[in-house]
């Protein structure tokens, strides 16, 4: 028996092709919803996943919060059963509706073992077209909704999030604001803004149905057509997100947590919006920057200094510029050190973009965890309902890997470049006010201003 | 009816292996469970189980520092490791190219990882773990919760008394001696189960296992897990604490001691615990959300623990300005309607646990580990085809025995927070 190990990693294997499922594209009935159907996996599972234009950036003057709490009515019962009556139904049959609500759409979506199928979509079918917002039940969800909203006050990271949002945009913009609304506004609504807002915005026209799983594109047609194909309410009109900055030098705002033994720093700018022609640039150099472990920032912030479980950078993208920023919890001794050994990181991609092992590194790595995100019927029926949501080709996923690859250093430097600006970023701190304001301001680099929570 | 094949394999060294191919996609998990984690761990050295297992992540002999994680993301890959009760597993899934890659580190660590440790790598990593207890107990409203209740359920000598994540003194009194000895005690083939699940042909996942694995010697044989083990799976008495925090709204907690998993009357706990706080019928919901409005939300899980006694966990978040003691009452009083359930909810409560299961079977991740999970827990990889019917045989008469006994709402441990500042002006 050898006690010696191989002393370097072996030489891959043969390359076995990954193909992106193939997914059919039809329209039905006078309104032409869309149905988007891709066969997928070996278990007897399949998800039914309705996205509809009826985000939060649709949501009128005022009433924000309306696009979160109508998705959340949709359980509060319909005109043929009560909402206990409603949930004993779905959940007799194995199904939880999952509803989910982001700035440019919304989506009722549920998973279903494939003999229970019909049942369950008749069901999802009286959901989607006959809701009965009862007043006394809207009422309660917009108790629970304002409950939820005095949480995010308490909880670090959801008030990081939240004051981050408030000084990358200027007042008065939508993206400013959390999709679960704030509580002057949600306290306002009630079965009347819920059934305005459904009425209109959940119109087939201008959604899509989407079937993943173990469905043939015949069958989910079929399905499609006898539960929604009289389904004719036309389309909603597309919503109109105005974008502007807040700040124009970079500036600190603390937000004061007594006795807070980490900080939440979020370092944040506007990003770009989804259609922008540099979004496989994008993502490559944000891979580097702080998307994956041995991105630049973890390595440093954690692997180097210990000051943080963990850290990480993204742009949230959106149909228009949504934010761009770097997150992690450091400890309340280290912040000021943390917020410098970020800012230099960033300094550093965008002064001398990325090494070419860096970036073979991040295109291997975006190209390959692809079907990773991609194993079970809910995970795909995202990915398709993001074609319907961003207009993007129907091919968009086939191309991805090929997108990705065609990425250059010279790409990467240049987004480098655009999107790291320096001298204008909101950076939001959440810690002990009094331990950390003086250590930020000696950073030298803005202003820095200590502020309320929301 | 679901079958997942797999076959089983063992190499001389003790390692036990399952293969379990999955040809859809082009993927492949390599899963490896460890058959230690903070039960095992000694008085002083709270949460070194879990630091230990960031310390695999440092490299090893022919694996540089950072190169592990690295080794990973090039080629495509997702990677963690996670320390339980019970276990430490470490995962990675990547391209089925990169299969042998994969199988190379996870082998190297496992066999070499000792002279690659260093103090440096050991006081980085310390910083780490405590920056993730910040993050995920101090610095979170309500974060202390199971650190709390497990010293509530089990005694001070039971190995679940104390936390994973374990105290900051005792991950500042941690040495290299002690990642040594630890490696030595329970890093061994003999201690450990490799799963491989997804796209890989038998024959050459075998060798290309024995080629790595093959080589690294058995430890000596796994200590007794310390202390008391053996103890009733029903609370002896009630107990009650009150915490007070920085926190919007109170939160109320009841924890039941439960038959440990893998016993029939487990499946029972875990099937009541749907019944209880899954989804919008179940009785918490109905009762303390829909129809009183004392709570915002409600959850209900059973603890898979193998050691004595599991744990069943509900809570319950009160609604703004509302009376704690109203909460309690009202969570008592649900905990009671227990005794008046009917077929209709111990069947929802199967439907809904075979759907999830269901869908949790779609990922090869989940897989691997549920093959590596009943391999080191019970020796008995095909209860990944038999769990379903288990659940499917509880009856209404088994729920009304596991109530009665088990979820007596006087014996309970009860863990009340309130926000600090209500408190200071009751």
């Amino acid at each position: 028996m050898s006690t010696r190990h191989a002393p370097t990693p072996p030489e891959p294997g043969p390359v076995r092709a990954f193909d992106f499922p193939v997914i059919h594209d039809d329209r039905i009935g006078d309104a032409g919803l869309r149905v988007l159907t891709a066969s997928h996996g070996d278990l007897p599972l399949v998800t039914a996943h309705l996205v509809l234009d009826a985000g939060a950036g649709a949501e009128p003057e005022g009433l924000d919060g309306v696009a979160r709490l109508t998705a959340n009515a949709m359980e509060a019962g319909t005109r043929k059963r009560n909402a206990d009556q409603l949930a004993w139904a779905l959940e007799s049959l194995g199904v939880e509706l999952d509803t989910g609500t982001g700035w440019d759409a919304g989506h009722l979506a549920i998973t279903v073992p494939t003999d229970r199928l019909e049942d369950a979509l008749a069901l999802f079918a009286e959901i989607v077209r006959r809701p009965a917002f009862p007043a006394d039940q809207i009422e309660r969800l917009r108790e629970e909704q304002l409950a939820g909203i005095l949480q995010r006050r308490k909880e670090p990271r959801a008030l990081g999030d939240d004051m981050a949002a408030r000084y990358i945009f200027a007042e008065g913009m939508p993206y400013g604001r959390p999709v679960v609304g704030r509580e002057a506004t949600v306290r306002g609504l009630g079965a009347d803004h819920v059934a305005a807002f459904y009425e209109a915005r959940y119109r087939p026209g201008s959604g899509a149905l989407v079937f993943t799983g173990d469905i043939t594109a015949e069958r989910a047609a079929g399905l499609a057509r006898s539960h929604f194909g009289d389904w004719n309410s036309g389309a909603a009109q597309p919503a109109r997100v105005p974008v502007q900055p807040r700040v124009d030098t970079t500036t600190i705002f603390v937000v004061d947590r007594p006795g807070s033994v980490q900080s939440e720093i979020r370092i944040g700018d506007v990003g770009v919006e989804r259609a922008h022609p540099d979004f496989f640039p994008l993502i490559v150099f944000n891979t580097i920057l702080g998307g994956a472990f041995t991105s630049r920032l973890n390595m440093n912030l954690r692997e180097r200094h210990g000051f943080t479980y963990g850290v990480n950078s993204g742009f949230a993208f959106r149909r228009q510029p949504g934010p761009f920023s770097i997150s992690a919890a450091v400890a309340t001794d280290v912040t000021a050190r943390a917020v410098e050994e970020a800012l230099s990181e960033m300094r550093g991609l965008h002064d001398g973009g990325a090494t070419a092992q860096e970036l073979d590194a991040a295109r291997d790595y975006l190209r390959g965890v692809l079907p990773l995100t991609l194993q079970t019927t809910d995970q795909l029926a995202g990915r398709v309902a993001e074609i319907v949501v961003f207009d993007l080709p129907i091919d968009y996923f086939v191309q991805y890997r090929d997108h990705i690859a065609d990425v250059t250093a010279d790409d990467v430097a240049r987004v480098a470049r655009d999107r790291l600006r320096l001298s204008r970023l909101a950076i939001v701190v959440v810690g002990d006010a009094e331990q950390i304001t003086k250590p930020l301001q000696d950073l030298g680099i803005g202003p820095v201003q200590v502020v309320d929570g929301p | 009816m679901i079958e997942i094949p797999f076959r089983r394999h063992r190499l001389d060294n003790g390692l036990r292996i399952i293969l379990s191919p999955e040809r859809g996609a082009p993927v492949v998990a390599v899963n490896i469970w460890y058959g230690v984690g903070s039960r095992d761990e000694r008085p002083g050295r709270t949460g070194f189980a879990h630091l230990f297992e960031h310390m695999m992540f440092q490299g090893s002999e022919h694996v540089p520092e950072s190169m592990h994680f690295a080794l990973i993301e090039q080629a495509g890959g997702s990677l963690n490791g996670s320390t339980w009760l019970d276990r430490t597993n470490y995962f990675e899934t990547v391209p089925s190219h990169h299969l042998e890659r994969a199988l190379w580190l996870e082998a190297d660590r496992m066999g070499w990882l000792l002279p690659a440790m260093t103090q440096e790598k050991l006081d980085n990593q310390r910083d780490v773990v405590k920056n993730e207890r910040r993050w995920r107990v101090d610095n979170q409203p309500y974060g202390d919760w199971d650190e709390r209740l497990q010293t509530m359920v089990y005694p001070e000598d039971h190995p679940y008394h104390h936390s994973v994540i374990g105290s900051m003194a005792d991950l500042d009194a941690a040495t290299l001696e002690d990642v040594e000895q630890f490696f030595r005690t329970y890093y061994a083939p003999n201690n450990a189960v490799l799963t491989v699940c997804g796209d890989f042909e038998d024959e050459r996942a075998l060798a290309l296992i024995d080629k790595h694995f093959g080589g690294i010697p058995p430890g000596p044989d796994v200590p007794a897990i310390p202390g008391r083990t053996d103890i009733p799976t029903v609370l002896e008495r009630h107990t009650a604490a009150t915490v007070s925090q920085d926190i919007s709204l109170p939160r109320l907690y009841l924890a039941y001691r439960t038959p440990s998993y893998g016993s029939e009357d487990f499946y029972t706990a875990m099937v009541a615990s749907y019944i209880l706080g899954w989804g919008k019928a179940s009785v918490l919901y109905r009762q303390l959300v829909r129809e009183q409005r004392v709570a915002q939300d409600v959850v209900a899980f059973q603890f898979p623990i193998v050691v004595g006694a599991a744990m069943l966990v509900v809570w319950a978040t009160a609604m703004p300005a509302q009376d704690p003691q109203k909460l309690e009452d009202a969570m008592r009083s649900a905990m009671r309607g227990m005794r008046d359930i009917t077929e209709h909810d111990v069947q929802r409560a199967i439907h809904l646990i075979e759907a999830r299961q269901l869908a949790d079977l779609q990922r090869v991740d989940e897989r691997a580990d549920m093959l590596s999970m009943f391999t080191m827990l019970f020796d008995q990889p095909e209860r990944i085809n038999a769990e379903l019917d288990r659940i499917r045989a509880v009856s209404l008469g088994d729920m009304r025995a596991f109530v009665e006994r088990h979820l007596d709402d006087e014996v309970a441990a009860s863990l009340l927070y309130v926000p600090a500042a209500a408190e200071e002006a009751a």
